[in-house]
């Protein structure tokens, strides 16, 4: 099967700022991050692939298509928009049968799509109140809506979870990972914050500067290592020394020992020491990498 | 006690599989929506105001003449008579009207999409520029048009009705048909065009509206002051840039009859052609203004 995406040596220059620089990525089903800081290019990207905007040079195709020369694959497409985008004195129903139309439903058909995904997103009982006077999560979930009211095969969402609080921001993944599972709509989501990724996406493509940096499944960036974290509840100094006697290399900051290139003995060493010393084991558990860590290691 | 039978429904989320109608229906959705946005239909009392107020305007003169119209005897094939209103004066007075609407009316059309940021959510659909530009200018002139041509028949039912002789005025004045659907589709086109082309440059509708109205009014007096003196020696083709007589110039060519003041007489001995092109440059430039403007928005 194709990518639902696919980015081939896609650059964007804004005079003389460069926005993607010779990127080149493939997107498939499922939920795909989009991260890097602010002005990474990640804006430029979506916009790119939605044909909004043309590149510089490379090519953008969504669904096969090129996204400004096929007008028709824009129907199976949606589109969530970082800023407010949304007109303050119309109900969030009317808004979204306009935008279900527009998208190429009949009236009838776009009637039942708009209160169906109201309901979906939650907003079914402020379904006829002026958008103006919506929450700004509220807003946020509008847009949501407005994006896979037609049912796209496709959504792409530019910073779903701007401005929303730490429980609006957990209420909008929640919506995402459930648009992508139980709605069956794929999702290439753009955000600056690891834990958004980390938390919905399936795979993330790192941008930074306009550069790929990386592009990968996100458990296999998040996998574990072959480092063993123990943290002990008493009795650390005791422990560390029935370790070093049976010659495990363990680091010792305060808190936690770490063992690098831990082996399958370094379990029963462990065991044996704590059992020697006297020591209560609070954790033992192989470190996960963070995505973080692609930041940390990844070339300036 | 008799019980229902019970009936589960099932909520769960469902995959769309009827029919898409693709970028038709996305052109008409967008018409639609502008129809409704000019007409308040669907908003508070407070936006029906307008349309209303227009309605209005348009229809009062039309009756008006109607009324003068029954008090005057023996209409038939009189109704070019000094006294009798007719077709070319009901145009004379609505197209000022329907400026001043426009100014105030069309710019609802473009600035709130702009203003708010909507245009993107238009542009990632099944729909293009060009479509959006277009529909929206259609739902502004099918409205104007709408009333023009619904004045004109009040004003001509009337006509018909208070002659003498309805059938014989039908015969006599039978040419009036094609010259009202034609000048009524210019004045349509004219107050359509220009004021959505100044919309496309502001994303505040009061700036636009006070624009429209202060190029109106400046335009008309540019032109009318230096021609109003005598031995002015000034061009007769100075009067064509008075803005407020683009439709007037048209509508008394058609009808063959010159209106008062220093710009109508200017006009009046100018070649059939100045007002023609007149015509064509007030509105094929604002449609390329337009047409410009949304082809480089950046979104």
């Amino acid at each position: 099967m194709p990518p639902l995406l696919e980015a081939r040596n896609l650059t964007k220059h804004y005079g003389a700022a460069v926005a993607l620089d010779n990127v080149t990525f493939d997107v498939d089903e499922g939920v795909t991050g989009l991260l890097g800081p602010n002005g990474a290019g990640k804006s430029t990207a979506m916009k790119l692939f939605l044909g909004l905007i043309r590149p510089t040079s490379g090519a953008a195709s969504i669904l096969g298509e090129e996204p400004y020369r096929s007008i028709d694959v824009r129907s199976r497409i949606g589109y969530m928009p970082e800023n407010e985008s949304l007109p303050k004195n119309v109900t969030a129903s009317e808004f979204l049968m306009h935008m279900a139309q527009v998208s190429g439903l009949p009236p009838a058909q776009a009637r039942v799509r708009a209160a169906d995904v109201l309901r979906h997103v939650g907003l079914h009982e402020e379904r006829y109140r002026p958008m103006g006077e919506y929450s700004t999560g509220m807003k946020q979930r509008v847009k949501l809506a407005q994006a896979i009211v037609h049912d796209p095969v496709l959504a792409l969402l530019d910073e779903p979870t701007a401005g929303l609080d730490p429980d609006g921001r957990q209420e909008m993944l929640r919506l995402i990972r459930r648009t992508a599972g139980a709605f069956g709509v794929s999702v290439m989501l753009s955000t600056h914050l690891m834990g958004d990724i980390e938390r919905v996406a399936d795979a993330v493509i790192v941008l930074e500067s306009g550069v790929l940096s990386h592009q990968d499944a996100v458990a296999k960036l998040t996998e574990e290592t072959e480092t063993l974290l123990v943290e002990v509840a008493d009795r650390r100094e005791e422990f560390a020394a029935a370790l070093a006697v049976r010659g495990a290399q363990a680091r010792d900051d305060g808190q936690t020992f770490t063992l690098e290139n831990a082996r399958e003995e370094d379990y029963d060493r462990i065991r044996d020491a704590a059992v020697e010393s006297g020591a209560r084991i609070r954790r033992l558990s192989p470190e996960r990498r963070e995505l973080t860590d692609i930041f940390r290691s990844a070339p300036k | 006690m008799t019980m229902g039978e019970a009936q589960v429904y099932d909520l769960r989320y469902q995959r769309y599989t009827g029919p898409r109608e693709g970028r038709g229906r996305s052109r008409r959705a967008v018409f639609e929506s502008g129809v409704r946005t000019v007409l308040g239909v669907g908003r508070g009392g407070r936006a029906k105001i307008l349309p209303a107020l227009l309605f209005i305007s348009a229809m009062a003169p039309a009756v008006v003449f109607v009324v003068i119209l029954s008090f005057v005897d023996n209409v038939a094939g009189d109704a070019a008579s000094g006294f009798i209103p007719g077709a070319g004066d009901y145009y004379n007075f609505v197209g000022r009207v329907l400026i001043l609407f426009a100014a105030v009316m069309a710019p609802e059309l473009l600035i709130p999409d702009r203003r708010e940021n909507i245009l993107p959510l238009y542009f990632v659909r099944p729909l293009t520029p060009v479509d959006y530009l277009s529909m929206r200018f259609l739902a502004f002139f099918v409205i104007t048009l709408a009333l023009v041509y619904s004045g004109q028949i009040v004003l001509q039912a009337g006509l018909i009705l208070t002659s003498t002789a309805p059938l014989d005025y039908i015969r006599d004045n039978w040419t009036d048909g094609p010259r009202i659907l034609l000048v009524g589709a210019a004045i349509a086109l004219f107050t359509s065009i220009a004021p959505l082309a100044v919309a496309a440059f502001t994303t505040r509708r009061a700036y636009a509206a006070a624009f429209i109205i202060a190029a109106w009014l400046l335009l008309g007096a540019a032109a009318d002051i230096p021609l109003s003196f005598e031995d002015n020696g000034v061009p007769d083709q100075v009067a064509l840039i008075h803005a407020g007589r683009v439709t007037d110039n048209v509508n008394d060519m058609v009808f063959d009859r010159t209106m008062g003041g220093p710009a109508g007489e200017a006009v009046g001995r100018l070649h059939a052609a100045w007002p023609i092109a007149s015509y064509v440059l007030w509105t094929g430039i604002p449609a390329l203004l337009l047409w410009s403007r949304y082809r480089r928005l950046r979104l």
